[in-house]
């Protein structure tokens, strides 16, 4: 019932073997040079500075959620840097080959790219971008913001938390491994039908990206069911329900999707899976295969995904827009309301992505019309924000500057959205650049949100704000770099330019694809500054206030800055929503508590660390038909999470003179800061 | 963690009944045993279909109340609330597939089922 | 194991008394949300299993009604919900203190779970060896993917009380072990609830058609 699979194949190395190398190609060699050489210096400057025990002590062990929360937003940054040269190098070829006369390089009949390669560059752009730059960053902040805004001290579930995150890192593992060890999926991100099958696709990249795709699904399911739980049973006395800020409310009906969503495409890529592995007939072409199930399946999950991703942006505007116009959020209700149409309304309309299948025309009339209301709570939304600023006092600091470009481009793509919606508009531009530029303007609209958030927190979390100077310049060059780059392309889609085009046929559209390659220069100038901004504010380091914009609202800005590791010394009692600025008007914001309780906290454990690294090795494994090796690591992470369920983990506990120690010296309770080995719960009980 | 409680005294503990779980288990199997016998009566397939479903129905409902004591308490509310705001997801999914698949299937395969062995199947 | 912290009052800005929250509710809550994306996951097959349940995806092979066995489904169905029963009222035992009685319901549903997998083993091997195996056709393929993985959930239930077992005798009823055995409850009485959809969607509409 195994499939025979095209090749050799050892019972020791599977279908490995050096002829798995690149060597030939100078992309990738020249990659892994790169790559090579940056890991050797951050290891060796871990070694260097004598590092190493803290990095594994403090961050690799950890369960804390702020620190979990920075490694998603690591993770998520490198990532984003991976995908965007991937893009780069596809506008690059684009261009390049435009037109029979266009030239060929490095073994290319047009431009530099075979089409072997462009197809897996394309491939891994959308996998990368959307499962381990995008989903990484919104769960990491929402892992560090979510507890602080609900006056919790950790997740619900901490050790699932770290799990979520290493089952994560060990999908990001895969993509990058698939660079130098064997190839990447060429079947686009969705995993086209009966194309992502053996008969057409008999080499490992497909499996690559289904096991780099399973591992990080598993991992947001995870992280669902801790964020829902969190705020569901977590939330400080006094906050009820509509005290809660915006976020928390975006953020339950983002898990909610993820937590119903996810599965569905579990379920799709497991039939691919077996259908690879044990040739059942799920998507192939014949025996009966149904190639259209696939992309039914995969769109149930694929378009509520986009909302799980766009739902937290808009709930970070309705953070940073009341912030920075120093006023209460227009329509608290409605906007909860809006929050909760769009998730449910987005569960329905997935259809809308394969008008073109055939299904008819009442079909495609209802999913038309299910997807064109959608336009009205994210309508409701946007016109909430703009009256938050009406009659604001209003700071254009970097923040507000992304959150306002933000407002316009969630404009123009939600208008080009619901050109899309119309299904007979959608039969001219289905699987053309149109589509590509529109929903790249909502994924710039998630990133404005994404930028936004992270410099609005940054000195909450690290004790100093991110540079003004730099931010800006940074920020005014990304806005003109996304608009070069993709208006041009709404023109070339209805000029007739497909997706995922390696060549060119008409010479004539020469200009545009030069506005969209100047773009991405600017691109690369946008990158010097946004990393010229970190050097500077690591290199100054100027201290934050505890409510560090001046104008917070939200109960995260009453911690110290930077935030302790144990959030809050006492959990504060809520007397109403945006607690801080209650308290603000009340003249008690400075007010600390008079009396500590000892805090109970969770310990540190590598176990999530080793589920992950085993997980890697075990999609490494199966992907190359290494069986033995495969229920080798399959078998020892179930006995892992065995061995520690016997483990009693009661965590340690901080006295009451622990913390008011730490309280008047808050750069030794940050969580950059190394803390000392403290008693566990058990040792202090046999006392 | 500081006060020290009984873990046995948790509700959802205390919640379990030797009598409620009789009931759930009779409900349940005289449910579907009524479903399997309706199967056995040859009734056109509407019919049948429309039975056993309001049969199987009766019986998830009543495992709901019965073996997972599914209520509006404190200790089962957020349960309760999870649950049905999923079940319209359920629908949803399975009714919209249908739908769409039968309606493409009925739009590009018109001759299929009169070629093969001419069963009638979940999507007609 | 208790502790003795001291009382600080609550005023109207902090709360010192607020850190004790119910682990065991957080933890079965939690199971459930977890469950709750299991059941999407059924979905998924079902609707799955509605789609291919066509001749156009037999290639020629059985469809439902030449795959099953109806009354050997029925008798699947007693005996899967005698194990939930057996399972639950062993948590009864558990209400009461009660180890020994316990360890037997946990026992007993183990037996009948293994029961419920053998006939259902039997059967599915049984249609393998007549060359209607998951392979032959995109309806077998479906067919076999959801009795299967409903399947997987009983062996990794049957896993679960076999530590929670281990886990009793060394532990006793400590608050992990209790809220473990609250899941494995869960857990139990859910794959129950989709065998009983499973019977109604593959044996009794499959079975009629």
């Amino acid at each position: 019932m195994q499939v025979a699979v095209d090749g050799p194949w050892s019972p020791l190395l599977g279908r490995l073997s050096l002829a798995a190398i690149p060597y030939d190609n100078p992309i990738l060699v020249t990659t892994f040079a790169i790559v090579v050489v940056l890991a050797a210096v951050i290891v060796g400057a871990a070694f260097y500075f004598g590092k190493v025990g803290y990095i594994w002590r403090e961050w690799i062990t950890t369960v804390d959620h702020k620190k979990i929360g920075v490694m998603y937003i690591i993770l998520g940054l490198v990532m984003l840097f991976r995908g965007f040269m991937d893009g780069a190098m596809m506008r690059t070829q684009q261009l390049l080959a435009d037109g029979p006369a266009s030239p060929g390089y490095l073994g290319a009949q047009h431009g530099y790219l075979p089409p072997y390669h462009f197809d897996q560059i394309y491939t891994a752009h959308g996998t990368l971008m959307l499962f381990f730059a995008a989903t990484p960053l919104v769960a990491g902040l929402g892992n560090i913001i979510i507890p602080l805004q609900i006056g919790a001290r950790d997740m619900a579930f901490p050790y699932l938390n770290a799990t979520s995150l290493w089952l994560t890192m060990a999908g990001a593992a895969l993509c990058m491994i698939s660079l130098f060890v064997g190839e990447f999926s060429n079947a686009t991100w969705v995993g086209l039908m009966p194309f992502s099958e053996m008969p057409f696709n008999p080499g490992v990249g497909v499996d690559y990206w289904m096991w780099a795709f399973q591992l990080s699904s598993l991992g947001t399911t995870f992280n669902a069911i801790n964020m829902i739980a969190t705020i569901v049973k977590m939330r400080a006395p006094g906050m009820s329900w509509f005290r809660m800020p915006v976020y928390c409310w975006s953020s339950l009906t983002t898990n909610i999707i993820g937590l119903t969503i996810f599965p569905v495409v579990t379920v799709a890529l497991t039939m691919l899976g077996i259908d690879r592995y044990f040739g059942t007939h799920f998507f192939t072409a014949g025996y009966g295969g149904n190639f259209m199930l696939y992309i039914n399946l995969f769109w149930i999950w694929g378009h509520p995904e986009v909302y799980f991703l766009m739902l937290p942006a808009f709930g970070l505007f309705s953070e940073i827009v009341p912030t920075f116009s120093n006023k209460a959020l227009f329509g608290y209700a409605t906007m909860v309301a809006a929050s909760f149409s769009i998730g449910g309304i987005g569960w329905v309309v997935w259809a809308h992505h394969f008008f073109t299948m055939g299904m008819g025309p009442q079909l495609n009339g209802y999913f038309s019309a299910a997807t064109m209301i959608v336009g009205i709570p994210t309508g409701v939304k946007a016109f909430n924000w703009l009256f938050t600023m009406y009659r604001g006092r209003i700071t254009f600091a970097t923040p507000m500057l992304w959150a306002i470009i933000g407002l316009v481009l969630l404009l123009v793509g939600g208008l080009t959205g619901m050109m899309l919606s119309a299904s007979v508009f959608d039969y001219t531009v289905h699987d053309s650049l149109f589509v590509v530029a529109h929903f790249h303007c909502m994924v710039l609209v998630i990133g404005s949100a994404l930028f936004a958030a992270v410099t609005y927190w940054w000195p909450k979390v690290f004790g100093f704000k991110l540079d003004e100077v730099n931010g800006r310049l940074y920020y005014f060059t990304f806005v003109v770099a996304s608009l070069l780059v993709f208006v041009p392309l709404f023109y070339l889609g209805f000029a007739g330019v497909t997706r995922r085009l390696d060549y060119i046929y008409n010479p004539d559209l020469k200009s545009l694809l030069w506005v969209s390659e100047g773009g991405i220069g600017v691109y690369f100038i946008s990158l010097f500054f946004f990393l010229k901004m970190l050097y500077i504010s690591l290199r100054d380091q100027i201290p934050a206030a505890s409510d560090s914009w001046g104008t917070g609202r939200t109960l995260e800005w009453l911690t110290h800055t930077p935030v302790p590791f144990y959030n809050f010394a006492v959990t504060p009692q809520i007397n109403s929503r945006d607690e801080l600025a209650w308290r603000k008007a009340n003249g008690v914001e400075n007010v600390q508590p008079t009396q500590y309780v000892p805090i109970h906290l969770p310990n540190s454990t590598a176990v999530p660390f080793l589920i992950g690294a085993l997980s890697a090795v075990f999609g490494f494994a199966i992907t190359w038909r290494i069986w033995w090796l495969s229920i080798a690591s399959l078998a020892a992470i179930v006995i892992i999470i065995i061995i520690r369920s016997f483990d009693k983990n009661e965590g340690y506990v901080l006295s009451a003179e622990e913390i008011a120690r730490l309280e008047s010296r808050p750069d030794l309770a940050s969580i950059i800061a190394e803390q000392p080995k403290r008693s566990s719960l058990a040792h202090v009980e046999a006392i | 963690m500081s006060t020290h409680y009984d873990p046995l005294e948790h509700p959802e503990v205390q919640q379990g009944s030797a009598g409620r779980y009789l009931a759930a288990f009779v409900a349940s199997a005289a449910l579907m045993g009524g479903a399997y016998y309706a199967s056995t009566q040859k009734l056109p397939l509407v019919e049948f279909a429309a039975t056993a479903a309001v049969l199987s129905l009766a019986a998830l409902v009543s495992q709901l109340f019965l073996f997972f004591g599914l209520n509006a308490s404190q200790a089962q509310i957020w349960k309760s609330i999870s649950l049905f705001l999923a079940i319209p997801l359920f629908i949803v999914t399975i009714g919209l597939t249908v739908w769409a698949f039968s309606s493409l299937y009925a739009r590009t395969m018109p001759m299929d089922g009169m070629l093969m062995s001419g069963q009638p199947t979940l999507l007609q | 194991m208790a502790t003795n912290y001291a009382k600080a009052e609550p005023s109207a800005l902090w709360n010192p008394s607020a850190d004790e929250h119910d682990p065991i509710s957080a933890r079965t809550y939690g199971f459930w949300l977890y469950l709750l994306s299991d059941a999407l996951i059924f979905t998924s097959l079902f609707a799955s299993y509605a789609v291919l349940d066509n001749p156009s995806n037999a290639a020629g092979g059985p469809l439902a009604a030449g795959a099953i066995n109806v009354s050997h489904g029925l008798l699947q169905t007693f005996i899967i919900l005698a194990s939930v029963l057996a399972y639950s009222l062993a948590t009864v035992s558990m209400k009461n203190g009660n180890k020994a009685g316990l360890t037997l319901g946990i026992i007993l549903a183990m037996v009948l779970g293994g029961a419920f997998l053998y006939i259902s083993g039997a059967d599915l091997w049984a249609l393998a060896a007549q060359g209607n195996g998951p392979t032959r056709s995109a309806f077998l393929s479906i067919f076999f993917t959801l009795l299967l993985t409903h399947g997987l959930h009983i062996v990794i239930g049957l896993l679960w009380m076999v530590i929670m077992l281990v886990q009793i005798s060394v532990f006793g009823f400590t608050k992990d072990v209790v809220g473990r055995l609250l899941n494995l409850r869960l857990f139990w009485q859910f794959q129950a609830t989709i065998w009983v959809c499973v019977y109604f969607y593959v044996y009794l509409l499959g079975g009629a058609v």
